[in-house]
């Protein structure tokens, strides 16, 4: 047998982690992407449901009508289920005993035809209150009913005394079934859906604005005038930079909600201009959003930046001087060429985190006000994790979050065809 | 454009870098400036065209002071130690970056480029990018970048140095036409003395951080103003002996003769310790028998060969002598010195009015 190197068993543990956390997931989502998994169909499936959908679909299948008539009506059954609950309750003991003797076994298919019969006990109910109780401890429906095991179904309908036959009970089953499907409709879903083009919009805007202005646009200005500072001073700016990245994103956003509050700094400060207090990020929440991400995102593409801008030679400088470059020049026609390689890489990271990073919106505007800032990203995690409506839809949340991954994916070889990136592998010759 | 240094300065935080030099350049003069690695070659360059703030005194260009002309304003061509070329600008572009910078037309950075790297023999490298040039190939394309915009001042960081040896003459000779062609003032630091004699109008010689002495070759060859000079100038080096002053006499242990009228009438004392340098060209079975010793190494380096004699004391002293090996290792020789061109240092190594007359050796 071949022997297996020893470094590929160091390898092991960051294999098996990049498999677990990176490409499984990614795996997994694209397979769920293929099915119809909410929370209402459950993940592991096989449930059964009287729901108003499945009896709907049951009225109108070829069911044996009187059977579909049985499945739909109330019965009122004294079953052992029944006798228990009215042993508990607080009827008379006589009437108890007498229903418990007499009754046993007896269907009743409407309230009335049950008070009549509760009516001939000798002992009979004394209340209407107490006749009422009776009825809601006899009263069996499959009409909202859950089942989790075809047997459970068996049982609910011998004791509703309804008779069915193997081929109406299978399609009963057949429809009654909540349980996940494969399916495309989720893809189909999102390129017919109206919403899926505003939101598609708004993320663009969001990346671009925020990407353009803070993560490259402001690290670059940032890293440029520390570059021409002294060391002191260019350490203290970046450090203060520093800030929104290390502080926790809850706490951060929560300061700028104070901020940004009705009687917060802001509406403090324009008041001496005489504006009214506003609640500044209702009022804007694009600016919002951009600005809370991109103070974050700026001191990343800063950081890189400066440390490419040290590391161009102190020579090629001094020779653009001589060369009578002025800083604008030397900016424009050495720096900015030599850390093309760096933007390239903090354009396409940071294209990609603000396409799947959502919490500082979540925890700002949350997408609104009326999904006016929902993003992509938001998007699936309010479909699939987080939503007021209810129905948590996994499957179209999948669906929409591997558009995401193919949106990304085409960013970043546009990127890197922007950028000419196999004229940066050229290979160097052996003395550099 | 003369270029004048007054009691410059420069400091690089505590650490004193170079300390009241003096130096003045003639218009269209072409000074070589020579000297160990580390003296302040580079930095007085930097000073010169502005890279670096000087940290006293001043810096003329003509009659103005340009201590706080910002280096764009100086129009100085300056060719880098390390090339400093544009790694992501192609040939052409490196060369016409400067000509870029003024906004000249295309036309005319067109022909200037062909012209000048037709001159240095770059013109077939235009179109590929730095990093895929040889040493020499860059050092030349750093040259022609810092003439095509015809320069007041060129400052030259040894700029032949990675060029081999048939280049390098052709280099030398090309620059040195150039400059006095344009008539333009240039500073050329480099390590090869023979680079410096044969290019330079004069030579500045730097020690820490200091002019040690600034004349033309020949006399920098016969007149050095200190032992440093002496032996900073000169292959095969100048071989130096300690004694001391008794009666007229320069007594070594292992050494007497008499000294010069020139120098004996300059002030020096009895039992002063003076050392003597004596160029290897002066050593020779003709002149004497003061050099007593063995041979302690031989080189022959075809047309002459170089012996290391090695005297009683343990001093050696060096000949050179034409033709192929005379003698042998080991051997004992008695040889001497010709006394009319002996160089005679006092105890702080500066010259006591000697100098080298070069009547040719008896060989
Ligand atoms: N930026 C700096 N900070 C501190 N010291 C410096 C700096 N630049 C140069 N030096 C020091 O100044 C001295 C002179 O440096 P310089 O580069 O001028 O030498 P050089 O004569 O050009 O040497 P070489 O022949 O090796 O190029 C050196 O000792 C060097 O260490
Ligand atoms: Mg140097």
């Amino acid at each position: 047998m071949k022997r297996i190197p020893l470094a590929y068993w160091f390898l092991l543990p960051a294999a098996v982690s990049i498999i677990l956390f990176y490409v499984l997931p990614v795996i997994l989502t694209f397979v769920f992407s293929f099915t119809s998994m909410a929370s209402d169909t459950g993940i592991y499936g096989n449930h059964y449901v009287y729901s108003k959908n499945a009896i709907r679909a049951l009225e109108k299948s070829t069911l044996n009508r009187d059977i579909f008539k049985k499945i739909i009506e109330r019965k009122y059954v004294f079953d052992s289920e029944s006798l228990k609950i009215i042993s508990q309750s607080k009827i008379e003991k006589k009437t108890q005993t007498e229903i418990e003797e007499t009754l046993p076994g007896t269907v009743y298919s409407t309230e009335k035809a049950l008070f009549e019969a509760l009516d001939k006990l000798k002992n009979k109910p004394r209340s209407f209150r107490d006749k009422k109780i009776i009825s809601r401890a006899t009263i069996r429906s499959l009409n909202g009913e859950e089942f989790i095991e075809i047997s459970e179904m068996r049982v609910a309908f011998e004791k509703l005394q309804i008779e069915v036959g193997e081929e109406d009970f299978d399609l009963i089953t057949e429809v009654t079934n909540t349980s996940w499907h494969w399916t495309t409709k989720n893809y189909r879903e999102v390129f017919s859906n109206p919403d899926s083009w505003r939101i598609f919009k708004n993320t663009g805007l969001y990346v671009t604005l925020t990407l353009g202005l803070f993560n490259v646009g402001c690290a670059l200005i940032i890293a440029l005038l520390t570059f021409y500072m002294s060391l002191g001073q260019s350490k203290f700016f970046r450090s203060l930079w520093l800030i929104p990245r290390i502080s926790p994103s809850v706490l951060y956003v929560l300061l700028w909600r104070d901020l940004m509050d009705h009687s917060g700094f802001i509406s403090y400060v324009m008041g001496y201009f005489g504006v009214a207090p506003t609640n500044w990020m209702g009022e804007f929440p694009w600016v919002t959003i951009i600005v809370i991400n991109g103070f974050v995102g700026a001191s990343m593409g800063m950081i890189i930046f400066s440390s490419a801008m040290q590391a161009i030679p102190k020579s090629l400088l001094y020779a653009a001087s001589v060369d009578g470059a002025y800083m604008w020049q030397q900016i424009r026609r050495i720096i900015l060429p030599q850390i093309r390689w760096p933007i390239l890489f903090i354009a396409s990271y940071q294209t990609l985190s603000l396409l799947t990073s959502f919490e500082y919106i979540q925890l700002s505007t949350d997408g609104g006000p009326a999904r006016d800032t929902e993003v992509w990203a938001l998007h699936a995690f309010h479909t699939a994790l987080s939503n007021y409506w209810g129905n948590l839809r996994y499957g179209f949340g999948a669906t929409l979050s591997v558009v995401l991954v193919v949106i990304g994916i085409i960013a970043s070889i546009t990127y890197l065809k922007l950028f000419k990136f196999q004229v940066l592998l050229q290979e160097p010759p052996i003395e550099n | 454009m003369k270029i004048i240094l007054k009691k410059f300065s420069k400091n690089f935080g505590q650490v004193e870098v170079i300390k009241d030099m003096d130096l003045e350049i003639e218009s269209g003069e072409m000074v070589a400036l020579l000297g160990p690695s580390g003296c302040g070659k580079t930095t007085t360059l930097f000073a010169i065209c502005g890279i670096h703030n000087i940290t006293s005194g001043q810096i003329l260009f003509g009659d103005r002071v340009i201590n706080n002309v910002p280096t764009q304003e100086r129009n100085v061509g300056v060719v880098f130690q390390n090339y400093a070329l544009y790694p992501h600008l192609t040939i052409y572009e490196n060369i016409a970056f400067p000509l870029r910078i003024r906004k000249m037309e295309k036309s005319e950075i067109d022909q200037l480029v062909q012209e000048y790297s037709e001159m240095v023999g770059i013109s077939n490298l235009l179109s590929r990018r730095p990093m895929h040039l040889s040493g020499g190939q860059q050092q030349r394309v750093a040259l022609v970048r810092a003439l095509i915009r015809k320069p007041n001042v060129l400052l030259m960081d040894e700029p032949l140095a990675n060029l081999d040896a048939a280049l390098r003459l052709r280099m030398r000779s090309e620059i040195r036409r150039i400059q006095q062609e344009t008539g333009i003032t240039a500073i050329l630091v480099t390590h090869d003395q023979v680079e410096a004699m044969s290019m330079s109008d004069r030579i500045a010689i730097m020690n820490d951080g200091k002019i040690q002495q600034i004349s033309t070759p020949t006399e920098m060859y016969s007149d050095p103003k200190n032992t440093f000079v002496a032996g900073f100038i000169g292959n095969p080096p100048i071989s130096f002996y300690n004694g001391v002053l008794q009666k007229n006499y320069f007594v070594g242990t292992a050494m007497k003769f008499e000294l010069s009228e020139a120098t004996l009438s300059n002030g020096i004392q009895e039992e002063q310790k003076l050392e003597i340098g004596v160029r290897p060209e002066y050593v020779h079975p003709n002149f004497g028998d003061e050099v007593e010793g063995k041979i302690l190494f031989i080189e022959p380096q075809g047309r002459e060969t170089l012996y290391d004699i090695e005297l009683d004391d343990g001093q050696v002293i060096r000949s050179i002598q034409m033709g192929s090996q005379q003698y042998q290792m080991g051997e004992r020789i008695q040889w001497g010195m010709d006394h009319k061109n002996i160089l005679v240092f006092d105890e702080n190594g500066e010259n006591i009015f000697s100098k080298l007359y070069g009547t040719s050796p008896k060989l």
